[in-house]
């Protein structure tokens, strides 16, 4: 591994310096052009309406105002958005990654019949669209009682066939002798979990969480049909909701989504090498 | 190993919750396309297969399924065609500083929720005041235009949108897809005199085949999903329905038109569009691309 890492560091020197110059600047160009409209949202988000609605416009306000900020606060709930994001993100990634790696974990280590139709039958499921199964799942909830709580959005979360199949990829690459060793020593199918294959497992617990935790906080179709209320929906849902109801202030509805969007890029940018990581893992798998 | 009670120990409730959650919805919502379904009304009348006659003949559907496709083929295929020439870019740079900060600046759209970037895009990029299309076409002496009204120029854009959205993902898996080929190989093609597009079309891009089949496999899936940017930019389909796909078609249909029934109709040819692709991309990637 160490010789394949030093041939392609050497390739890479081979190549002539203009080359690598004229790709540095396109690839900066290219950044730049990709980060406009998220500076554009936070300039937005501190220019007075007046300024907006005037007719010659500037890229950067003419004057800094928390107008915006202000009229969002008062008027959204962010907080209860906020807490129930959360909430719902956490509780649901942390029930994923014990789903996910427990059936993973048995697909990877046991032999059993239809093992493999049952593992196709998990990976079919994950094609299908969730606007086809939409109608039936929101009926359901409903005959549950569950409308317009949260449990709305985790129950049928619960288990994810993409992790359970990112799960298995990892846990077939642990030694079945590190298993078997486990079993000698008097462990059970749930201790063999829980000293061998969790402990071996967090790349991918960490891959896992990600995805899982990155879909549901961004999640916009589930929200918007579970939930009605106010002060009970998430984020991304509270911000449509905000911008529609106030269409003419602009500033307060890019003060929103500035509240909602730089935190998490923020979050994102202090642990981008874990991220990076755990979704690169993903697809080398 | 073996252990046949504790496999049944977890698959069978793992299994159930699938079926109730993932399976049993597919025939439910079969079962409700037979009928006029209305949840508010007291009666729900059995139609038969009448609101699949009416599909037949409904324009808007085929429209939807048209606009479907080819949101889903040009996207797809610019998404690949670009995150592999960005990701190859990338790993040609020569310090390794650089290449995760280009990394993780092409991933920051994807960190925020896509119904959010829309709604950026809709007021700064297409916006009528202020919005940088209309800003470059003022600069160029041009009359500015209401972007919402246009037809396959809303198509255009929605599809630039999700691509600047979501290449980042891409992006990152192809990069350390590249990073995984074994040098060696390339070195060889180099020495037997491959130029540097030859080395990646016949060397690197085959070498990466599981990479490549999971890129392909998970973004087509993903995309048929489209969801969130279509219910921003054009909530009503656009201008002649021009931007109406399948997914907002069933979203309209049953949860503002409320006639579910018919909206399950429509979910049903969905998924069978779905399952047809589905298998011819199966068939596609079936190809042995493994270098062990």
């Amino acid at each position: 591994m160490k010789d394949r890492k030093r041939v392609i560091k050497e390739k890479n020197t081979y190549r002539p310096y203009h080359i690598i110059i004229i790709l540095f600047l396109f690839l900066s160009v290219f950044s730049a052009a990709m980060m406009y409209p998220i500076v554009w949202m936070i300039c937005t988000s501190f220019k007075s309406n007046a300024e907006i609605h005037m007719n010659k416009t500037q890229f950067f306000p003419t004057e800094w105002t928390l107008e915006g900020y202000r009229t969002a606060m008062e008027k959204a709930p962010i907080g209860n958005w906020l807490f129930n994001s959360i909430f719902i993100t956490v509780v649901v990634t942390v029930i994923v990654i014990l789903t996910s790696t427990f059936i993973g974990y048995v697909f990877g280590k046991y032999e059993f019949k239809l093992k493999k139709p049952l593992f196709m039958l998990l990976l079919a499921t994950m094609m299908v669209p969730s606007q086809v199964t939409m109608i039936p799942r929101y009926m359901m909830i409903m005959k549950m009682g569950l409308l317009n709580k949260m449990a709305a959005l985790i129950v049928p979360s619960m288990v994810s066939t993409f992790s359970i199949y990112l799960a298995k990829q990892f846990i077939e690459d642990i030694p079945d002798s590190l298993c078997e060793a486990a079993k000698i020593d008097g462990a059970g199918p749930v201790g063999i979990y829980w000293h061998v294959i969790l402990p071996n497992l967090k790349p991918a617990i960490g891959s896992i969480g990600i995805f899982t935790a990155m879909a549901h906080w961004n999640d916009y179709l589930n929200p918007l049909l579970m939930l009605n209320d106010v002060e009970k929906m998430t984020l991304p849902l509270g911000l449509v909701y905000f911008s529609s109801q106030r269409s003419e202030d602009l500033a307060a509805t890019m003060a929103v989504a500035t509240m909602i969007m730089v935190p998490m890029i923020i979050i994102f940018l202090l642990f981008q090498r874990q991220f990076i990581k755990g979704l690169a893992l993903s697809g080398m798998k | 190993m073996k252990n046949n009670k504790f496999v049944a120990m977890v698959l069978i409730p793992s299994f159930l919750f699938l079926f109730i959650f993932s399976i049993f919805p597919l025939f439910y919502g079969l079962g409700i396309s037979l009928f006029d379904y209305n949840p508010s009304n007291s009666v729900q009348p059995f139609l038969g297969l009448a609101n699949y006659k009416k599909m037949f003949q409904d324009e808007i559907f085929y429209k939807s399924v048209k606009n479907t496709l080819i949101f889903c083929i040009v996207a797809v295929t610019g998404n690949i065609v670009i995150t592999l020439f960005l990701a190859e870019i990338i790993s040609v740079l020569p310090s390794k500083g650089m290449k995760t900060f280009f990394r993780m600046i092409l991933f920051i759209p994807c960190i925020a929720p896509m119904v959010g970037t829309a709604l950026i895009w809709k007021y700064g990029i297409i916006g009528t005041r202020g919005g940088l299309l209309n800003e470059i076409l003022k600069a160029l002496g041009k009359a500015p235009k209401n972007w919402g009204l246009t037809t396959w120029q809303m198509m255009l854009i929605i599809i630039i949108f999700t691509l600047w959205a979501d290449i980042g993902y891409n992006v990152v898996l192809f990069t350390a897809g590249i990073e995984g080929v074994p040098g060696e190989f390339d070195e060889a093609a180099k020495i037997d005199g491959a130029g540097p597009v030859r080395r990646f079309l016949s060397i690197r891009l085959p070498l990466m085949g599981r990479t490549f089949a999971f890129v392909a496999i998970m973004t087509m899936a993903n995309y048929f999903q489209m969801f969130a940017q279509f219910r921003v930019f054009v909530p009503g389909g656009g201008q002649n329905d021009s931007a109406m796909v399948l997914t907002n078609y069933i979203y309209r249909t049953s949860f503002t038109q409320f006639n579910m029934g018919y909206a399950s109709c429509i979910a049903t040819a969905l998924f069978l569009i779905v399952f047809a692709v589905a298998m011819v991309q199966n068939r596609m990637m079936r190809a042995d691309w493994s270098y062990e």
